[in-house]
């Protein structure tokens, strides 16, 4: 496969070290020296805090969550379940709103935006990644990388630029490796096809920020080693921000910055190569 | 764009969804054929009556008469001017027909109308509905040699050649019989056979000695439809017509019929008077409903009907009517059935006869002695194909005024106004049974969809989380519905459409399919189901379906576009 093909050379000592790991990332991937400006926060939020109501009593989720994550850096989010990662990312994506607190993304207040502009925002410049891929099963391959255009564009403005529009999707379905597969539906594909899918369709329309919800939590070691050196691939092509939640503690080794949560609280920020 | 997609897309895969489009399909259709028949029927039955009726009546109040006629008739010409199509003048009278079924006599109440055959049809629709087709362009109250339907018994003139043939010929026959009774004679069986020919050789046919055995065989004797005379001997029954008074006399004192009216008696003397030969001539001529002498009989395991006739066209039949006048008297009167009057209207078949109205008027005594002029019981008048009804019916009354003129002035739709308000509330509240069937069709994608968008929930999240607006999942929704509505209902229409048209066909399949028959043409007015399809029905039916199965989606689009992404996203 292509993207073995294109390990780096210096890798290969890491490699061999952990024959045996399951997932493995052969150098954190995301620190790009084309970063226009590396210094500046692309997203921040500030004492935020979430909570969900279960009958009549509030659950806290989130209390009082600081971080900051600079421009095509790597950020790994972990903690044990319930601690509150998958929360935090949401609200990060801006598929949830904050109860208290306000996050940042490129110098805009993200939290307290009308439904259509974080709509908008979430389709331009967010890419989100799942571990249970989500596809649309009715649609196939190439339809699902598409959808994010689909739902950009209205019918003739789709229409009018169908043709280079396919032709990107294409080209970057030929990237992950599922050129040969661009008529399947999502049911005939293995896991890890499923996931690189997902992956083109979250970078089709070259976001700044890409949100990682355990992609490789479902899948099997070799399946989550390819997908994560996709990732790393395509992430310094774009000098894309990447920002994943996991509790794989070796991914978030590899990692620019690791934010520990437990109990809705951060408790610690290691910037490992920072 | 991704909204067109995937309706599409679920259109395709959901097989839910065909359970849906398949009832949206049987209500539009169902709607479709009903309606058409429905209207066909009432369509067809309203011109019907409008046909019989005329457009506008000026009726006698009361059974009485209308006098100075012409005077009348030139008045409505000058007042309605170029709306006028025609005009004529009828005489209506209840009377009763009476005849011999086996010997015995039939009495109908019927409805005598005396028209003026030279007008009455620029008025109403009345030589299509006769059955000889000569009638429909000629003389309509001559017997005709030929030219009746094919689908009656014989009739005309050959069939009333054999008749009294047969009837002279049996008469004769038992006489001689009786005679050689009476003189102990042994009664000698002839040789000679009855000649075949069809023409009249008086010398032949009262040779008295003639081979019963031989006797030709009678255009009546198909097994249905027995004949009027063949077992009616002379003096024994009542002889329907005679040359001779004396055979009245006895007839009308036999056990059936005791001692008549002396006036009756005296006046039927009179009638018959003149000598008459019914083998070569006809009396006046009478067209009757073809109801009235007809007997219908169904057979409940094949669902058809099989007619029998005891009078048909040819036949001799006698007439009681009131006179005319402040002090009616029973009047009798022979004619001679020329024709069946056969509207396929039950209540018009079983009810009208027609004669001559100059004929009616002098028998019952309506022509006035000292100025000849005659009155008549209805003056019927037929307007211009666009002519306002309701405008000339109304300055016919105010010319007319009920205060001075003993003259109602109806148009056929005052006339007919209780049928056609029942028909008409009749389809009204059919529409509204069968809209509620497309309801149905409609809850039941309510219910579909909600089970949809259940199980998209997963898909909502997604496409919500790609940045998907909540209008733009709710359109997804709506114009699922919309397409469901739009495949349901044109499927439904064409099915519909193409069950109207060929619905005579389908009908026959399934009689044949069922042994029982569907349609019935002896039962209705019409020879075929009649169908009117009107584009706007279909139209709208299929509009308002494609509507239901919007709105029906409406509820559970809401639902979908209000979906939280995290949420629709948790579910695994």
């Amino acid at each position: 496969m292509k993207s073995r093909k294109n390990q780096t050379h210096n890798s290969k000592d890491l490699q061999q070290r952990r024959v045996n790991d399951p997932v493995v990332i052969p150098h954190s991937p995301f620190r790009s020296p084309k970063s226009t400006n590396p210094g500046a926060a692309l997203l921040s939020c500030h004492q935020v805090f979430k909570s969900y109501q279960a009958g009549n009593q509030p659950i806290p989720v989130l209390s009082g969550v600081s971080l900051q994550v600079r421009q095509s850096e790597f950020t790994t989010i972990v903690g044990q379940s319930g601690s509150g990662k998958s929360t935090l990312l949401h609200l990060l994506g801006t598929l949830d709103q904050p109860d208290e607190g306000e996050i940042w993304l490129n110098q805009q207040r993200i939290d307290n935006m009308p439904s259509r502009q974080r709509d908008r925002i979430r389709n331009q410049e967010i890419g989100l990644i799942f571990q249970f891929y989500h596809l649309l099963p009715e649609l196939n391959v190439l339809e699902n990388t598409l959808v994010p255009y689909m739902i950009r564009h209205g019918v003739w403005s789709y229409l009018l630029r169908r043709r280079t529009l396919i032709d990107e999707a294409k080209e970057l379905l030929e990237q992950v490796g599922l050129s040969h597969r661009l008529t399947h539906r999502p049911n005939q594909l293995s896991g890890g096809e499923r996931q690189r899918t997902a992956i083109a369709r979250a970078l089709v329309t070259k976001p700044k920020l890409l949100l990682a919800d355990e992609p490789t939590g479902n899948l099997d070691a070799r399946s989550g080693n390819e997908v994560l050196e996709l990732l790393r691939r395509l992430g310094e092509l774009q000098s894309l921000t990447v920002i994943m939640v996991t509790h794989d503690d070796r991914i978030a080794q590899q990692s620019d910055q690791v934010i520990r949560l437990r109990d809705g609280k951060v408790v610690s920020v290691s910037a490992e190569a920072a | 764009m991704f909204k067109l997609l995937l309706s599409w897309r679920y259109l395709k895969t959901r097989f839910i969804a065909l359970a849906s489009i398949i009832s949206v399909t049987l209500g539009v259709a169902t709607l479709i054929v009903v309606n058409s028949v429905m209207s066909g029927f009432s369509h067809e039955m309203t011109n019907k009556l409008h046909g019989i009726l005329s457009d506008v009546e000026l009726v006698a109040s009361g059974m009485g008469e209308i006098d100075r006629v012409e005077e009348k008739v030139e008045q409505i010409q000058s007042l309605l001017g170029d709306d006028l199509h025609g005009v004529t003048t009828v005489v209506r009278v209840p009377a009763m027909l009476n005849f011999l079924v086996h010997g015995q006599p039939r009495y109908h109440q019927i409805m005598l109308i005396g028209i003026d055959d030279q007008t009455f049809g620029n008025v109403t629709d009345f030589r299509p509905y006769l059955t000889n087709h000569f009638h429909r362009n000629g003389d309509v109250f001559r017997l005709m040699e030929s030219g009746y339907d094919a689908e009656l018994p014989e009739a005309g003139w050959s069939y009333r050649r054999e008749k009294f043939r047969h009837e002279a010929y049996v008469r004769e026959e038992l006489e001689r019989i009786l005679q050689n009774q009476t003189n102990n004679l042994p009664v000698p069986i002839h040789q000679t056979p009855l000649p075949e020919t069809t023409k009249v050789d008086k010398s032949e046919n009262r040779d008295p000695i003639v081979n019963l055995a031989k006797l030709p065989p009678l255009p009546s004797q198909k097994p249905v439809l027995p004949t009027l005379s063949s077992d009616v001997p002379a003096g024994a029954g009542r002889e329907l017509l005679s040359d001779d008074p004396q055979s009245f006399r006895s007839g009308a004192q036999d056990a059936w019929n005791p001692a008549p009216v002396d006036a009756l008696a005296a006046h039927r003397a009179k009638v018959v008077l003149a000598p008459f030969d019914p083998i070569t001539e006809q009396r006046v001529g009478i067209i009757i409903g073809i109801g009235i002498g007809r007997l219908r009989a169904h057979d409940p395991t094949t669902g058809k009907s099989q007619d029998m006739f005891f009078i048909r066209p040819g036949d001799d039949i006698e007439l009681t009517l009131p006179s005319a006048g402040s002090q009616p008297r029973p009047l009798l009167e022979n004619c001679t059935v020329v024709d069946f009057y056969s509207s396929k209207m039950h209540d018009y078949d079983g009810a009208f006869a027609f004669m001559p109205l100059s004929h009616l008027q002098r028998i019952r005594g309506m022509i006035d002695p000292a100025t000849g002029g005659a009155t008549v019981s209805a003056i019927q008048v037929k307007l211009k194909p666009n002519a306002n009804l309701n405008a000339a019916r109304d300055r016919l009354r105010a010319a007319f005024p009920m205060t001075h003129f003993p003259i109602m002035v109806q148009t056929w739709r005052d006339q007919q106004a209780p049928l056609l308000s029942a028909v008409e509330m009749e389809i009204t509240i059919l529409n509204i049974l069968l809209f509620m069937i497309i309801a149905v069709a409609g809850f039941g994608i309510l219910a579909t969809f909600f089970m949809i968008v259940v199980e998209k929930t997963k898909d909502i999240g997604i496409l919500k989380s790609l940045g998907a607006p909540s209008s733009g999942v709710m359109s997804i929704f709506l114009g699922y519905g919309l397409s469901l509505g739009i495949v349901g209902a044109g499927a439904g229409t064409m099915i519909g459409v193409l069950f109207v048209i060929y619905i005579n066909e389908i009908a026959s399949i399934i009689s044949t399919l069922s042994g029982r028959e569907v349609f019935d043409p002896s039962i209705y007015f019409f020879s075929t189901i009649p169908t009117l399809l009107n584009p706007w029905m279909v139209i709208s039916v299929a509009g308002g379906a494609m509507l239901i199965a919007v709105l029906s989606s409406v509820l559970p689009a809401l639902r979908a576009a209000r979906l939280a992404p995290v949420d629709a996203l948790r579910y695994e």
